[in-house]
């Protein structure tokens, strides 16, 4: 519906024109920690990346925080699982036999020179996915010709059905603002069971892997409000932009904080596109 | 227009008591316009050299006037028609006389802008109120050149735009649903086609335009910032007459005359936009395969029962639909209904009943194997308004009535295509019920203070069939469960709110050509916008006031300044305001209001407050007519959950508004309008840095709303009118070249906080290889230099 929209605001802008323009733009006195953990039930995915906001005009890299202490503990055991810097990843990561498991609760800790930064979540059961199939597509509206993926499976699940898709084709993260793809039972689950089908067109020999997480609400939340501002154009028809509210709350210091938890299990596939299957 | 027909029927008799307290034979007459016969209300009428015991002509432009020694010339003058003088004999006494005054328009004399008495701004009890004559709005340079009412009104000090090329309405610090706009008496719910372009008024069928933005009198309300109230002409009693125009986006066309007979008239009009002409000359796909249009379709049915009744039944039906590729399609509707009773029980009181029913609906449409859907919405006002007037004596005439109204919101319907895999979806009907009670007295208490007092007391109940939520504590929150849901039957009561509504004016006159005003209005409002955008969607989300949604209440004070100069060819005004508004709302952050059943777990409340001075000078009177207007004002809001619960400024905060409209005759057959505007920039967050997340570069914005500007906006449109002065013809042409943003001002419309690759604002990550990447800013601008004709005629 967003594309909907935005291709109706096109419409309306027939007589639009752009052009790039320099605006002289306020600055923050201080910088502020980013933090982006991901706590899921495969090691590979779980890692933490801290690193600090920087003025919009600035094109260097961002600057990664590396000294930060950083560990999850498990609210049911007390228990805590420490994580470490990896320097080729630029992030902290845990013991990779560490993971999460469904019905528990995890706290994030990191802690900062002298700011306590905290977040937590409970790691939910994974629905069913059953099978992923695809098919050759003429072009559609808002969807151009190609190869179009549809994922089949269950969501057994009265509550909680917050998810999100992300598709990775040829070693590749789709990740334009347009290719989020986020998911609740406002319209119901029943397309999941009759196939879902990813809004992207993908071509023979292409290797997409998918992945399938079931997200906290808080988290979901966080994502739809990060898509609302990538989609943000400043206009009258958008509303005024705000930072996505971040689940990690200052328990310690006075800075703010940026970014988000998530605490999920992840379902991936992995497939090739193949004419046979047309 | 029942207060303005009011005034002056007041008017009217205060001076007709004067002539018939003298003993005489009386000479009876009509005054119509030469034009379309429509009767002239608040001609003069006098015997020559006796212009102190004259007359006025009433609401159906009727006269009485006492004899002279006979014959006598009778002299009629009303403000921009010609002078009648006949010379009245014995014989011709005896009969109704009737005389047609033709515009001054069509005499080559001169151009007058109002249709009001001419020392009207001076005299009367009206402070925070502009009327615009359906004839300056038809002079000022148009968009498109499509002549609109709303824009025209934006024009007026205390009005702001949303942005460039919009409809929408803030008034002194209100928001835009904060305005009621109505026609003939009955609300517009959506005033607006092509998202807020243009404005659902055809201008050929409309009388004229009154905005009240400071004192309202009591027989109006329901919105805190200002009423539109907008009417629609009567047709003429002679002959049909006929009024269009061919434009560059849509063409127009009007016809009034007699109905059965001279005492009962007809109008309709109709226009109809051709905008999926110019999608098809576009070489992309993607657009010429769609529809973009709109349509209006008016009409006025008026019928004079007898010497005291008059009845008029008024409709207007509007639709805009856009469609994509026969596969997604978005409609809405506007229908509005009213029917008018005006009675004149004696020459001192005055009867006027209005039922009316207003109806907007859209709906969506997409054809989809997998997810198609039909998603519908309407929403409806029913209402019944009685209003008595009394004339008590010269100084005091009092009014009473009530206005009964009847919200029905329908649920919100998303129902699935055949084979479609999502769910229905359908949210709890809202209703509601408001009953007004009204009562006003305008009291000369000396000849130099007058004033207007009245008292309007709301009684509003939420009512069934709905669902109230229950919450822990009473408080809405998405991110907590309702504890409990009440269902409630039809015409059972959910919720209750009651408000006194005082509203107070006092006039003191300096001296005849300066006066002083002083007013007091308290509003509430029931109905409003769950939005956070500056500008309407179709598909916005009203809501009624309920269990966690309380009414907007607006407390406003102004005081003005009015002086007339030159013989009332020049009115100056200051006014100043300060406006203090309650349980304004706006939105969470990533609020979703669509299709949830539980709106108000995502609305915030607060406060908000508005000041300003404004200063009008206008000439009405010459070949070169105009105002110029310059506004100083500020809007706040005060929401906790936004700004860290400061004070922050909406959108449509702009402290300084100047605009300059001039309209010049220069001969019988040239005519220019000129129209300058400049405003400080919109009030907008930027950002303040920028950081990575989830592989995105995120704009990073300050926690406080609104610190930023928009670079100051400007625009000059200038348009040229020349038509046959042959008025001879039956068929008059005229052709309006007018020229939108004269000097091509890129005024910002917005702007976009992202990545360009490769030193190409319009190169996408698909588009190839990435050579480059780095932060910038996209300016998107509307309408430079835009060039329109239109064709215009009469017959």
């Amino acid at each position: 519906m967003r594309k909907s929209w935005t291709f109706l605001l096109l419409s309306l802008l027939y007589f639009s024109c752009q052009e790039e323009v320099f605006l002289p733009l306020d600055q923050k006195d201080q910088r502020i920690p980013v933090i982006e953990a991901l706590w899921t039930d495969q090691g590979i995915y779980n890692e933490v990346k801290i690193a600090l906001s920087k003025n919009y005009y600035d094109s260097l890299d961002q600057e990664i925080i590396k000294d930060a202490q950083v560990f999850v503990r498990v609210k049911s055991s007390g228990r805590i699982i420490p994580f470490r810097y990896i320097d080729s990843s630029n992030s902290y990561r845990p013991n990779p036999s560490e993971r999460a498991r469904v019905g528990e609760t995890y706290e994030l800790n990191v802690l900062w020179q002298d700011q306590v930064y905290q977040s937590s979540g409970v790691m939910l059961e994974a629905p069913i996915v059953d099978s992923v199939t695809w098919k050759f597509e003429e072009e559609r509206l808002f969807r151009e010709e190609g190869y179009y993926i549809k994922v089949y499976g269950k969501i057994p699940f009265t509550e909680n059905n917050n998810y999100r898709i992300r598709v990775i084709e040829n070693d590749t993260l789709k990740n334009q603002r347009e290719d989020y793809l986020l998911f609740d039972d406002t319209f119901g689950l029943r397309f999941f069971e009759e196939g879902l089908e990813l809004g992207y067109a993908f071509q023979e020999n292409d290797r997409v892997r998918l992945e399938l997480y079931r997200l906290n609400r808080d988290a979901f939340d966080y994502l739809n409000q990060l898509v609302n501002l990538l989609f943000n154009d400043g206009g009258l028809f958008s509303p005024p932009p705000q930072n996505p509210e971040s689940n990690i709350k200052v328990v310690q210091g006075d800075s703010q904080v940026l970014g988000y938890f998530v605490v999920s299990p992840v379902l991936s596939r992995t497939i090739v596109i193949q004419a046979k299957y047309d | 227009m029942p207060f303005l027909r009011v005034l002056t029927l007041l008017v009217s008799f205060s001076f007709g008591i004067q002539a018939f307290s003298q003993s005489g034979k009386i000479v009876q007459g009509q005054v119509l316009d030469a034009v379309n016969s429509e009767p002239l209300i608040g001609a003069s009428v006098y015997w020559e050299g006796q212009i102190s015991k004259g007359s006025i002509t009433d609401i159906e432009g009727k006269f009485q006037i006492e004899s002279t020694v006979l014959p006598s010339k009778l002299i009629i003058s009303y403000v921009g028609y010609e002078r009648s003088e006949r010379i009245i004999n014995p014989k011709e006494a005896d009969k109704p006389l009737k005389f047609f005054l033709k515009p001054e328009e069509l005499s080559l004399q001169e151009v007058i802008i109002q249709e009001r008495r001419p020392d009207e701004q001076v005299k009367n009890l009206e402070i925070g109120k502009a009327s615009v004559p359906i004839e300056t709005i038809k002079n000022i340079p148009a968009l498109f050149g499509e002549v609109d009412l709303l824009r025209s009104l934006q024009l007026l000090p205390g009005v702001q735009t949303a942005g460039e090329g919009t409809t929408g309405l803030f008034v002194r610090g209100g928001s835009a649903d904060q305005n009621l706009v109505q026609l003939d008496g009955a609300p517009v719910y959506n005033a607006s086609h092509f998202f807020g372009i243009f404005s659902v008024f055809n201008p050929d069928a409309l009388k004229n335009v009154d905005l009240y933005k400071g004192n309202m009198p009591s027989r109006f309300g329901g919105r805190a910032s200002s009423l539109i109230d907008v009417s629609l002409r009567e047709g003429g009693k002679n002959q049909i007459h006929g009024e269009g125009g061919i434009g560059s986006i849509s063409s127009r066309l009007t016809l009034d005359g007699p109905l059965f007979g001279k005492n009962s008239s007809f109008i309709v009009s109709a226009r109809r936009t051709y905008a999926d002409l110019f999608l098809k000359l576009s070489s992309d796909p993607n657009l010429n395969n769609n529809k973009l249009n709109f349509h209006d379709l008016s009409g006025k049915f008026s019928f004079v029962l007898g010497e005291k009744d008059k009845l008029s039944v008024s409709t207007y039906q509007g639709s805009d639909f856009l469609g994509l590729d026969d596969q997604f399609g978005l409609g809405w509707t506007n229908w509005v209904s009213a029917l008018n009773w005006n009675r004149v029980n004696s020459e001192t009181s005055f009867f006027d009943l209005q039922a009316y029913h207003s109806r907007y609906q859209y709906r969506v449409d997409l054809v989809d194997p997998d997810n198609g859907f039909e998603w519908k919405n309407a929403l409806s006002e029913s209402g019944l308004k009685a209003d008595w007037t009394r004339i008590l004596d010269k100084k005091a005439t009092v009014n009473w009535g009530f206005h009964s109204q009847f919200y029905r919101f329908a649920p919100i319907d998303l129902i699935p295509a055949e084979g479609s895999a999502i769910s229905p979806i359908t949210t709890s009907p809202v209703q509601g019920i408001l009953n007004n009670l009204f009562a006003g007295i305008s009291y000369e208490i000396s000849p130099r203070l007058s004033t207007e007092t009245g008292l309007r007391w709301g009684l509003f109940n939420q009512v069934g069939k709905g669902t109230q939520y229950l919450y822990p504590d009473n408080l809405p929150d998405r991110d907590i469960d309702a504890v409990d849901s009440v269902a409630f039957a039809s015409f059972e009561n959910m919720q209750f709110y009651q408000g006194l509504e005082p509203r107070i004016a006092f006039r003191y006159l300096i001296n005849p050509e300066f006066s002083m005003k002083l007013a007091f209005n308290r509003n509430f409002q029931y109905v409003q916008i769950a939005s956070n955008s500056s500008a309407g969607l179709p598909i916005d989300r009203w809501i009624l006031a309920g269990k966690y949604v309380k009414p907007i209440r607006s407390d406003q004070i102004s005081l003005g300044l009015f002086h007339n100069f030159d013989q009332n060819r020049w009115e100056v005004s200051l006014e100043g305001y300060y406006k203090d508004l309650r349980n304004v709302i706006d939105l969470r952050n990533g609020a979703q209001v669509l299709f949830t059943d539980q709106v108000e777990t995502e609305i915030l409340t607060g406060n908000g407050w508005a000041y300003g001075l404004e200063f009008l000078l206008r000439k009405n009177i010459g070949k070169t007519t105009g105002w110029l207007a310059y506004t100083w004002s500020r809007a706040w809001r005060q929401i906790d959950g936004i700004s860290l619960n400061q004070p922050y400024n909406p959108r449509f905060d702009r402290p300084h508004d100047v605009t300059l409209v001039l309209n010049h005759e220069f001969s019988p057959s040239w005519t220019a309008g000129l129209t300058f505007v400049y405003t400080i920039g919109q009030a907008v967050s930027f950002p303040v840095g920028s950081y990575m997340v989830d592989n995105q570069t995120v704009p990073l914005y300050s926690d406080f709303r609104n610190t930023n500007r928009f670079p100051d906006y400007h625009r000059m449109d200038a348009s040229v009118t020349w038509k046959n002065p042959d008025k001879g013809r039956k068929w008059r042409g005229s052709w309006n070249f007018s020229i939108y943003n004269l000097y091509g001002r890129k005024n910002p419309f917005a702007y976009e906080f992202r990545t360009i690759f490769n030193n190409d604002i319009n190169f996408s990550i698909s588009d190839g290889e990435i050579t480059s990447a780095r932060p910038g800013v996209v300016m998107t601008y509307l309408f430079t230099f835009l060039p329109s004709i239109t064709y215009n005629f009469q017959f």
